[in-house]
């Protein structure tokens, strides 16, 4: 008992107030500051553990480059992947000795397998995208910075059985094609929003998710793949349309991000519609369908749960905080959050003794 | 069929999925309801009429609404609790005198006529009966005046109510509003309260609940939160209003957990558990009346029962160590008082102290016998009876458990930080097997049973330090 | 459905035959699912054929994971299954996983759905789904009380006759309806009454092509399988739980 006893003398001093405040904020703040950087803190780890990540950053940078037609030279690719050039050449290196690139007079090129590497690396990445748009409840400003990081960790067969059960995707949530397992890939046939006539309406079959402070102000507007859009003004610097019920205005540089094509035979433009997140007490409305942004399990729990084309629905009544609220449609009450609700199209009607309430 | 044949077949159906576009599930769904509103059609009739809900509309509006859904949750939530704690007394009292002082000593006495050696006599009487005499006692009356007003609540319909209204907490919190839900079964059951998580569907939002759930007081504890009330909380106004401001103060550590949940909700959702909410859809059912004497059946039976004898299960070998560590000697002390005296210290420093601390050691299997087994130690540690005789004491009114625990040191500090420990310490064995279960990780079970200690840990720490400060 | 109407006069009968097992589900002759929706009584029928106490509350998702119990009537042995409710046998959402493997791959006998008579368009989605996957069912239309007194009623011939199943009308609370349910599901399950379920008929023609076209390759290698079509359904979905059963050949035994 006496050597307890000494203990808690011991000890004593070490439990007083201060410290234990001091020990845990400490904790708490270290924690967030790791959480916070930890993609960045990479450039601090041992050179052998990052070579990798490095050597398929490049490649796909490099056919990029290539692929747009253009040459680069090491400082521009130090500069895109802000990376210290030493240890570019250092990759660089080992990769002209596996036959990944080619050098020639201070331009760097990709040879046949460095291209084919460059393709399974997007393969993964476009997959992984996919994966998280279908599979997650990430939101999609983080779906890029994630897919970076996955990008390097999957093996071959994980790619493989990833695509099977994503149901053998051909193209990534924001409309980019994904290579095949044999390095092919469609290409795209989009045109930019920018110079399509006053009038016209169009479908968004692709937003580019880099540079990131343009891709946040395109989904800041919540446009997405597959939105209708109709051009209602056009001038040298801005663009002035129209989607899902919402009037919406880019400057020329955001909006030359957007790709569209125009409508097929099948598709019409539903003219008056709303989202169901502005229905107001007492309203009715028609669903005329679920935007195409929601996807995966959410789309399928919307279905299920009835908020089907056609469907008559009522909003019943609000949550302490607006948020949620309660529909009535096929005699039942159902509670969706705002920005579910956000997805879901409709047209405002008056009440109708034939539907289902 | 052949592995080859297979891979065609799924080569084709990839094909085709291709040719439909990426909305065949719309297709699909929209088919079935088409069919759906058809049959309906053909069969349904309406009588005369169609019902307006009226009454259930006006009702749901003022139970969701901005200005009553709140107050009128709370206020629900204190009526059930204020009847608990009112209507258990008597019964409690009563149950108590009978298994103490009428059964007990003549069990004493037929031990002794039979020739029982003193050992055995105590181990069983003194040690198991006790026990098991004080778990129903004190857990019996509250549970049967509880369960059955809480399943009368579930059985309207009110839950998914209480889960709409908390959505938008649970959405800033980056929980799932169904984690409501989740959170009320386990004001039943923490381990129920584990297994219902899995009404909510995507993972990240699972774990959430699954690790907050021990914010939920369950059934175990409801009683310790309403006797130490009773007793240090009670005890400071007079008697008129003392069961009013105890069951405040129960309603205060409920609430509090529920504070918990959503703050280490956040926290979780911050850290480790990152990433976005995804969905809230509930159905909200129609109101039902409930069938009043089905629901006081089943829950008599079904949960009240199942429970009691849970405790009873874990109170029995408790009530028999705690007799033999209070009666096996080092030297002078039994092993029961080194112990004690050996955590006093680190249980005073956190406002506790060494009996509480060993009890909930003892407690591990089960929060039900946290209170039973306080009472004893401290009845051993005091050494009230006399060496030998152990667990021997007569308490059939909240009075004397109070002076008992009032000569065990204890103070109105000590009464308040039991409450916060024992809503914030490790869920019961039981739990935590779920948890795993549920989990099917190592690493999530034990930060889900250690999460909480240190939590609790700090509060009644923070809580004492400031007492300090202000006396 | 002329067996139907005979029964309605022996239903005082069954009763008498109904022998409550609880537990005790060893040797059953017959395996029965009870599937619906979340919150149409599903747990309330079970509770009433097994004498068991699952616990009930009005609140979708109470139920979350699968119960057994037993019960004899007429010499046969049945072994009941309660399921978790679920909206859909086409998502694949983990919360729904357990009904959805097994009213595929559990095989019951006979599968009693569970429907809101109240809400019956509503439920008919998971209804039409289930008479894809299996051809023995029978309809429950539960709350039958709560219907009339919101001025619902159902014409159970014609909906009996559309959906190619018997339908039973219940009050599972009340205990109205149970002993009909019981004598039906026993001439389903010993075959005294075929179901000719119905099949999805709202799809697109161009959908309906495809359906088809993955339906005959699934029916060349597996002759006699009822739910071919569906296969081919789920098989266009990309469901990876279908892809994987036929990859391990779960399908063949059926
Ligand atoms: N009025 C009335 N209420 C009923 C009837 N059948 C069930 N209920 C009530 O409906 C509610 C739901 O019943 P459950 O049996 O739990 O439903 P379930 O289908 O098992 O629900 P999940 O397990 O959530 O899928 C309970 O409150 C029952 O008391 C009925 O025939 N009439
Ligand atoms: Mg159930």
């Amino acid at each position: 008992m006496i050597l307890l006893l000494n203990l808690e003398k011991l000890f004593t001093p070490l439990l007083n107030q201060a410290y234990i405040s001091l020990f845990f904020t400490a904790l708490l703040i270290l924690f967030f500051i790791l959480k916070k950087y930890q993609y960045s803190l990479r450039s601090l780890l041992p050179f052998k553990y990052v070579e990798k990540s490095i050597t398929e950053d490049l490649l796909k940078q490099l056919y990029h480059i290539t692929s747009s037609q253009k040459t680069t030279d090491f400082r521009m690719l130090s500069g895109a992947l802000k990376i210290p050039e030493r240890k570019i050449l250092k990759v660089v290196e080992s990769m002209t000795q596996n036959g990944l690139i080619h050098i020639s007079e201070g331009h760097v090129t990709l040879t046949k397998t460095g291209k084919n590497y460059a393709l399974s690396i997007i393969r993964i990445h476009r997959l992984w995208e996919k994966y998280l748009s279908e599979k997650t409840g990430f939101d999609k400003s983080l779906w890029h910075d994630l897919a970076e990081a996955k990008e390097h960790q999957l093996s071959k067969e994980e790619t493989e059985a990833l695509y099977e059960e994503l149901g053998r995707p051909r193209f990534d949530p924001h409309g980019d094609p994904i290579p095949t397992a044999l390095g092919e890939m469609i290409s795209e046939t989009g045109t930019s929003i920018v110079g399509i006539p006053k009038g016209t309406v169009t479908k968004i079959i692709h937003i580019e998710d880099e540079p990131k402070s343009i891709y946040r102000q395109i989904i800041k507007e919540k446009l997405h793949i597959g939105a209708h859009v109709k051009i209602l003004n056009a001038d040298n610097h801005h663009i002035i349309f129209e989607s899902e019920g919402h009037s919406i205005q880019l400057s020329t540089v955001v909006a030359s991000n957007i790709q569209v094509v125009l409508l097929n035979s099948q598709e019409t433009y539903e003219e008056g519609n709303v989202r169901l997140s502005s229905l107001i007490e007492g309203e009715h409305a028609t669903i005329l369908g679920i935007s195409s942004e929601c996807r995966g399990a959410n789309r399928r729990r919307l279905l299920d749960l009835g908020f089907i084309k056609g469907t008559f629905l009522n909003l019943e009544y609000m949550g302490p905080n607006q948020n949620p609220r309660a529909y009535r449609l096929r005699n039942t009450l159902i509670a969706l959050r705002n920005d579910q609700a956000d997805f879901i199209l409709i047209k405002k009607t008056q009440y109708d003794r034939t539907g289902s309430l | 069929m052949k592995n080859k044949d297979i891979q065609d077949l799924l080569d084709l159906a990839s094909e085709l999925r291709w040719e439909i576009g990426e909305n065949f599930h719309d297709t699909l769904v929209e088919g079935i309801y088409t069919d759906a509103a058809q049959i309906a059609q053909k069969t349904e009739i309406k009588i005369g009429e169609p019902n307006p809900y009226s009454f259930e509309r006006k009702l749901d509006q003022v139970l969701t609404s901005k200005k009553y859904g709140f107050p009128v949750m709370i206020l629900i939530l204190s009526i059930i609790l204020w009847l608990t704690i009112q209507g258990a007394n008597y019964p409690s009292s009563l149950l108590a005198s009978f298994f103490l002082e009428f059964l007990y000593p003549m069990l004493k006495t037929g031990a002794s006529q039979i020739g029982l050696p003193w050992w055995l006599d105590g181990f069983l009487i003194d040690g198991v009966y006790l026990a098991l005499g004080w778990v129903i006692s004190v857990m019996l009356p509250p549970m049967a005046i509880f369960f059955p007003m809480f399943t009368l609540l579930e059985d309207f319909g009110y839950l998914p109510r209480v889960a709409f209204n908390l959505d938008s907490l649970f959405k800033k919190s980056g929980a799932h509003g169904k984690q409501a839900l989740t959170m009320s079964m386990g004001w039943g059951c923490n381990a129920a309260g584990v297994v219902a998580t899995r009404i909510i569907d995507s993972p990240r939002e699972r774990l959430i609940a699954i690790i907050t759930n021990n914010f939920s007081l369950c059934n175990g504890r409801w009683p310790t939160q309403i006797l130490i009330a009773t007793i240090f909380i009670g005890a400071l106004v007079p008697d008129n209003f003392s069961s009013i401001l105890a069951s405040l103060a129960v309603i205060g550590i409920a609430l509090l957990g529920i504070g918990f949940t959503f703050l280490s909700s956040w926290m979780l959702s911050k850290t480790l558990l990152k990433g976005e909410v995804s969905t809230f859809a509930l159905e909200l059912p129609p109101f039902r009346p409930p069938n009043l004497w089905t629901t006081l059946y089943t829950s008599l039976i079904d949960r009240t029962l199942i429970v009691l004898w849970r405790a009873i299960v874990f109170a029995a070998p408790a009530g028999a160590i705690i007799w033999l560590i209070s009666n096996i000697y080092v030297d002078d002390l039994s092993l029961a008082n080194i112990t004690i005296d050996w955590m006093d210290g680190f249980g005073l420093f956190f406002g506790l102290n060494g009996v509480i601390l060993l009890a909930y050691v003892v407690a591990i299997p089960a929060n039900e016998i946290v209170i039973p087994t306080i009472l004893m130690l401290t009845v051993a540690h005091l050494n009230l009876m006399g060496a030998g005789n152990g667990v021997m004491f007569e308490l059939e009114s909240t009075t004397e458990t109070a002076a008992l625990l009032h000569a065990g040191g204890w103070t109105l500090l000590t009464g308040i930080n039991l409450m916060l420990f024992s809503l914030l310490h490790n869920p019961c064995s039981t739990t935590i097997y779920t948890i795993y279960q549920e989990t099917k990780s190592w690493k999530w079970t034990v930060f889900a049973s250690i999460m909480p200690v240190i939590l609790g840990f700090l509060v009644i720490f923070l809580v004492t330090q400031m007492w300090q400060l202000f006396q | 459905m002329t067996e139907l109407e005979a029964c309605d006069s022996c239903a005082l009968n069954n009763s008498a035959q109904l022998l409550k097992l609880g537990i005790n589900v060893e040797n059953a002759d017959y395996v029965i699912a009870l599937a619906g929706n979340p919150n149409t009584g599903k747990s309330t029928v079970f509770n009433s054929l097994t004498g068991l106490k699952q616990h009930t509350g009005n609140w979708p998702g109470k139920t979350v994971t699968r119960a057994e119990g037993g019960y004899r009537f007429k010499d046969h042995k049945m072994k009941l299954i309660d399921l978790p409710g679920t909206y859909s046998l086409l998502s694949t959402s983990q919360d729904e996983e357990i009904t959805r493997n097994f009213i595929l791959f559990g095989k019951p006998d006979v599968t009693i759905i569970v429907v809101d008579a109240a809400r019956i368009e509503r439920n008919l989605n998971l209804v039409l789904q289930i008479l894809e996957i299996t051809d023995r069912a029978v309809l429950c239309l539960n709350l039958m009380d709560e219907a009339l007194r919101h001025h619902i009623d159902i014409d159970e011939r014609t909906l009996g006759k559309e959906l190619g199943i018997p339908v039973v009308k219940c009050s599972a609370i009340k205990k109205q309806g149970i002993s009909e349910l019981i004598s039906t599901v026993h001439q389903v399950a010993t075959r005294q009454i075929i179901c000719k379920p119905h099949r999805i008929k709202g799809l697109s023609k161009s959908v309906k092509k495809m359906v088809e076209k993955l339906d005959k390759i699934i029916r060349k290698n597996y002759p006699g399988l009822p739910n071919s079509r569906w296969i081919a359904m789920r098989l266009l979905d990309a469901d990876a739980d279908i892809i994987k059963a036929l990859k391990n050949g779960d399908f063949i035994n059926n």
